[in-house]
């Protein structure tokens, strides 16, 4: 290493660093618009106190759900986690509106993507850690759902909904909204009932599979599914335990035999991924079910999110009817 | 023919029936209610239960012994090959590359019907394990063959964890299968495979009689007219082959050719004429099939049911191979002996080391601005003078507010990580010793998952006191199972890789029950990521790094010595066990704060003192703080790059060190190959 070297380096480093100066935004103080009427002030799932600015409009959405209730309410984010796998897994029982800006992955959202769009609020789902919060809030107020909660599924998904309304002074949406969607559970059930189908055991699960090994996750009681689908008239045909949160269990091929014989097994994937049809189709337990001999296996449309809120669940339902009692 | 003496038959006896006794037990345990009864039924000839028997039961079992018998064959034939103990199919990245492919095909949505997806998993171990031989061969000791496999297993570890945080919902499911799960749908895949775990296994025991003479020696062997290279080639490609065939079956289940192996040689050593390879091979297979049977009844016999499913195989098999191969290091042949530095070349001091250092701190303070400015949102240096000012709009505020605590607790924990692995490798002399390698990094991220997992709302100085407990009870652990007079010793590495697979598993189980569908944060949180730290987070690590300065500053003309031997210190008069301890203690502070603050970077610990020492040579004066510096530049970039390669989206600081370093590291392995 030489005196030039070092000096050609110092001469680099110093023309970058002049390149450098400047700075990205207008000088002088800030033109910060005060919001006009009284902050709105509630509590989330966090338990913390909450205030909104009155009207609040440019809103960002850290979850898919979230994303849906704010639709739901009539206000389009304009920054959307993961907005790609929305359209892939959410896109079709609840479509998504305008032209949201990526803020990045659900699990680590990008801040300065956030901070750059200069939101009123953020809306994220409860389960990240206190740190991202921190950085969040910086940004803007922090609205935390609580996403899910097997003691009461339904209950808790209408609770998300009212908070997420009640933050952006839309209650009246939401309760048109509620309304219109329990209004659309009577006429399935009625539905339902004519068909025939009343207290059919339903089962719905996932199926994975990797390195040529299947797992298989059914939704137990306490998951949103089969709590919508008992609204309807359907029982839940899956005998097994879920987890505290999301009421989903786990089983193997093994574990299917566990199904009653009337039971029909409903699931949704996206793409060309599918276990029941690739990975179990040879498997004499999965085909000696008798359920699965009597063809009651059906494949949900993709693109509806099985965590998701009202129209999700809307188009989750229909979905199911359709499948079960096809139009003549 | 060989003369097989009682005793290997003995032990191959003893073997063979516990496989069995444990294979009926595990025939009775399953998610549905079939046991000893409807067994015996279905043995008589009734039909009922024959679909879950024969698909899912035997499978099971079969799919258990085949692997087992695949590892533990291969695993012994690779330590006889490359003459070391810690060769295995974890070390030559066969079970990375297995994973890996896995993962991508994943992502792209590629599902191959019947046994195709398990063809994937052995293609990618194979394809790694042949990349590992191809930089590896011909250059150097088997050691560096060795390095370069855990290197290149870490970087394809990096892809699955790139691929599960990107497509977190394509590849559901994923992390449980990378640990290790033996669940089968139908018999497919262990039928079509069992061929070719057959004809790997008998080649290894054609091969056995020149094994046993290359055992002796590489130049007993080429005296005696083995064709070593040839011999080399065939036994690695017979042993890649079982290797990768127990991937496809079952994922990468941890540890078994690393502690069936051992065992086995622990064993045999006591046995007369069991020690030849074609005794022992055979019994490090039944040694590897007991072991993963075992596991797996374990496993199932204490959690319910369906809770074991959620608690893959590998994970036990790691807890059990870590206790072996811990008991088993204790006296095993050659753990007590010292290992020496010089595998990747330690030259003296270089006689003007303050040149390349001053250029490290240039390098280091140049890319730390441009760490600030550079981001999803482009900064000018005019936004930071702003910022400092307390003139900056909201958006350059917040931006600066949560970049800058990112970029120091990079820097920090680099320089951090780095220190400490030049402490550990002063201490252990040897090359493959790092905080991460000596189960120091696992005990600190172990401690830092339980505090996060099990108290929600914890923060700051409770997940890094959580780090700090983890870390030390690992490192006391390693300390108390080694013993003060051993730390230069190859046990050492051994206790501490046993320690750092258990910790892995444990914390992979922690995940995977804790919280099965947000298994993202958590990994996330393990790679090693800056994200959302905030200055508070860095203060722990920050105050540790001053008093480790003051301590080394005090210290390094010790640790210069302490390196060389264990007599010529205690010649001159140090107190070598003093400053070994001291030496690990700062190192285990400065690993556990690290970690705490950005999660467990596995790569910088190793990588930045061996690029010091390759530079300024051995002296820690000049060492450390080039260590230091590189260290600190490593993480930074990796970082740098983690945030703005594909924003919005960001990849953690611990992957992207991975991918940044290997490359480099292998190149360093390779030169001080050719420097021979």
């Amino acid at each position: 290493m030489s005196k030039r070297t070092l000096l050609a380096s110092a001469a680099v480093l110093s023309a970058l660093v002049l390149a450098a100066c400047g700075t990205t935004e207008p000088s002088g103080p800030a033109a910060t618009d005060e919001p006009s009427g009284e902050a709105v002030t509630v509590t989330d799932a966090r338990g913390v106190e909450v205030e909104i600015p009155a009207g609040v409009e440019d809103v960002v959405a850290l979850e898919w759900v979230a994303v849906e209730h704010l639709q739901t309410v009539g206000i389009v984010p304009v920054g959307v986690a993961d907005a790609a796998g929305y359209v892939d897994w959410s896109g079709t029982g609840a479509p998504l509106e305008g032209e949201p800006t990526d803020v990045g992955t659900r699990t680590e959202p990008s801040i300065d993507a956030i901070a750059a769009l200069a939101p009123g609020l953020i809306v994220a789902v409860a389960g990240r850690d206190e740190g991202a919060y921190a950085d969040l809030e910086a940004v803007a107020p922090v609205l935390v759902l609580q996403g899910a909660d097997a003691a009461d599924p339904i209950g808790t998904m209408l609770a998300d909904l009212r908070l997420t309304a009640e933050a952006t002074g839309t209650a009246d949406a939401a309760e048109t909204a509620i309304g219109e969607f329990q209004a659309h559970l009577d006429e399935v059930e009625d539905q339902v009932e004519e068909a025939g189908l009343t207290g059919t055991p339903l089962a719905h699960m996932d199926g994975y599979e990797n390195g040529g090994q299947v797992e298989i996750r059914p939704y137990a009681k306490g998951a949103l599914l089969p709590a919508v689908l008992e609204e309807v008239g359907f029982t839940n045909a899956w005998p097994g335990e879920g987890d505290p949160q999301y009421g989903l269990g786990i089983s193997d091929v093994e574990g299917l035999t566990a199904l009653p014989d009337d039971a029909q097994i409903i699931y949704m994937t996206v793409g060309e991924r599918d276990v029941f049809t690739e990975q179990l189709a040879t498997n004499a337990i999965w085909t000696g079910l008798p359920t699965v001999q009597a063809g009651k296996v059906h494949r949900l449309p993709d693109g509806i999110w099985l965590f998701g809120g009202v129209s999700s669940m809307t188009a989750y339902v229909d979905a199911v009817v359709a499948s079960l009692a096809p139009a003549p | 023919m060989t003369r097989v003496r009682p005793g290997g038959l003995a032990l191959g006896a003893a073997l063979l029936v516990a496989l069995v006794g444990l294979s009926a037990w595990h025939a009775t345990q399953g998610t549905t209610q079939l046991g000893v009864t409807e067994l015996l039924g279905w043995l008589a000839g009734e039909q009922g239960n024959t679909a879950v028997i024969v698909e899912s039961r035997l499978p099971r079992i079969a799919a258990a012994i085949v692997v087992g018998l695949a590892l533990g064959a291969a695993g012994y034939a690779m330590q006889t090959l490359t003459g070391n103990p810690l060769a295995s199919p974890d070390t030559l990245a066969v079970n990375g590359g297995a994973g890996a492919a896995i993962a991508l095909a994943a992502v792209f949505g590629i599902s191959l019907p019947g046994i195709g997806g398990a063809g994937l998993a052995f293609a990618g171990g194979l394809i790694a394990a042949l990349l590992v031989v191809a930089i590896g061969r011909g250059r150097g000791s088997t050691t560096q063959m060795v390095l370069v496999g855990t290197a290149l297993a870490l970087a394809l570890q990096s892809v699955t964890t790139v691929a599960i945080i990107l497509a977190e919902q394509e590849t559901a499911g994923l992390y449980a299968w990378g640990v290790g799960q033996l669940s089968q749908n139908g018999i497919g895949t262990v039928a079509q495979l069992l061929p070719l775990v057959l004809l790997g296994i008998a080649a290894l025991l054609l091969l056995s009689r020149r094994l046993d003479v290359l055992a002796l020696g590489e130049e007993a062997a080429t005296i005696v007219g083995v064709g070593v290279g040839r011999l080399r080639l065939l036994t690695l490609v017979a042993s890649v082959a079982l290797a990768a065939a127990a991937v496809a079956i079952a994922g990468p289940i941890g540890f078994v050719g690393l502690a069936a192996p051992i065992v086995v040689r622990l064993l045999v050593a006591r046995i007369p004429g069991a020690g030849r390879h074609l005794v022992a091979i055979p019994l490090a297979a039944l040694a590897g099939a007991v072991l993963v049977v075992g596991s797996d009844v374990l496993l199932r016999a204490v959690l319910p049911a369906s809770a074991a499913l959620d608690v893959p195989t590998g994970v036990v098999t790691s807890l059990v191979g870590a206790v072996c191969i811990v008991v088993l290091s204790r006296t095993i042949a050659g753990a007590n002996e010292t290992e020496s530095m010089t595998v990747l070349g330690s030259r003296t001091m270089a006689r003007r080391a303050w040149v390349p250092i001053v250029i490290a701190a240039l390098v280091l303070a140049t890319l730390t601005i441009g760490a600030v400015l550079l981001g999803d949102r482009m900064l000018l240096l005019g936004d930071v003078a702003n910022w400092l000012g307390g003139r900056a709009g909201d958006a350059v505020r917040v931006t600066l507010d949560t970049r800058t605590p990112r970029v120091a607790a990079a820097v920090l924990a680099g320089v951090a990580l780095a220190i400490s692995g030049g402490l550990v490798q002063a201490v252990a002399r040897n090359a493959l010793a790092d905080p991460y390698l000596l189960g120091v990094a696992g005990g600190a991220g172990l401690g830092a998952i339980s505090v996060i997992t099990l108290a929600p709302a914890a923060v700051g100085w409770m997940v890094a006191g959580g780090a700090l407990g983890g870390g030390a009870l690992a490192g006391a652990l390693v300390l108390v199972l080694v013993g003060w007079r051993r730390l230069g010793s190859l046990r050492l590495v051994l206790t501490g890789l046993a320690l750092s697979a258990g910790t892995a598993a444990l914390t992979s189980m922690l995940i995977v029950v804790t919280d099965p569908y947000n298994q993202a944060k958590a990994i996330v949180w393990l790679a090693g990521s800056t994200y959302g730290r905030g200055f508070e987070d860095v203060v722990p690590v920050a105050v540790t790094l001053v008093v480790a300065v003051l301590a080394l500053t005090w210290m390094h003309r010790d640790l210069d010595l302490a390196q060389l031997d264990e007599s010529t210190p205690r010649l001159l008069g140090v107190r070598l066990s003093a400053v070994q301890v001291v030496a690990l203690v700062v190192a285990v502070a400065l690993t556990s704060t690290a970690v705490a603050a950005i999660g467990v970077v596995a790569f910088v610990g190793l990588v930045a003192p061996h690029a010091a020492r390759a530079i300024v040579g051995a002296r820690h004066r000049a060492l450390l703080p080039l260590a230091a510096l590189l260290g600190g530049t490593l993480t930074l970039l990796a970082d740098t790059l983690g945030r703005t390669l594909i924003a919005p989206a960001q990849l953690p600081a611990g992957v992207m060190t991975a991918l940044v370093g290997i490359p480099y590291f292998i190149w360093l392995v390779l030169q001080a190959g050719r420097a021979r």
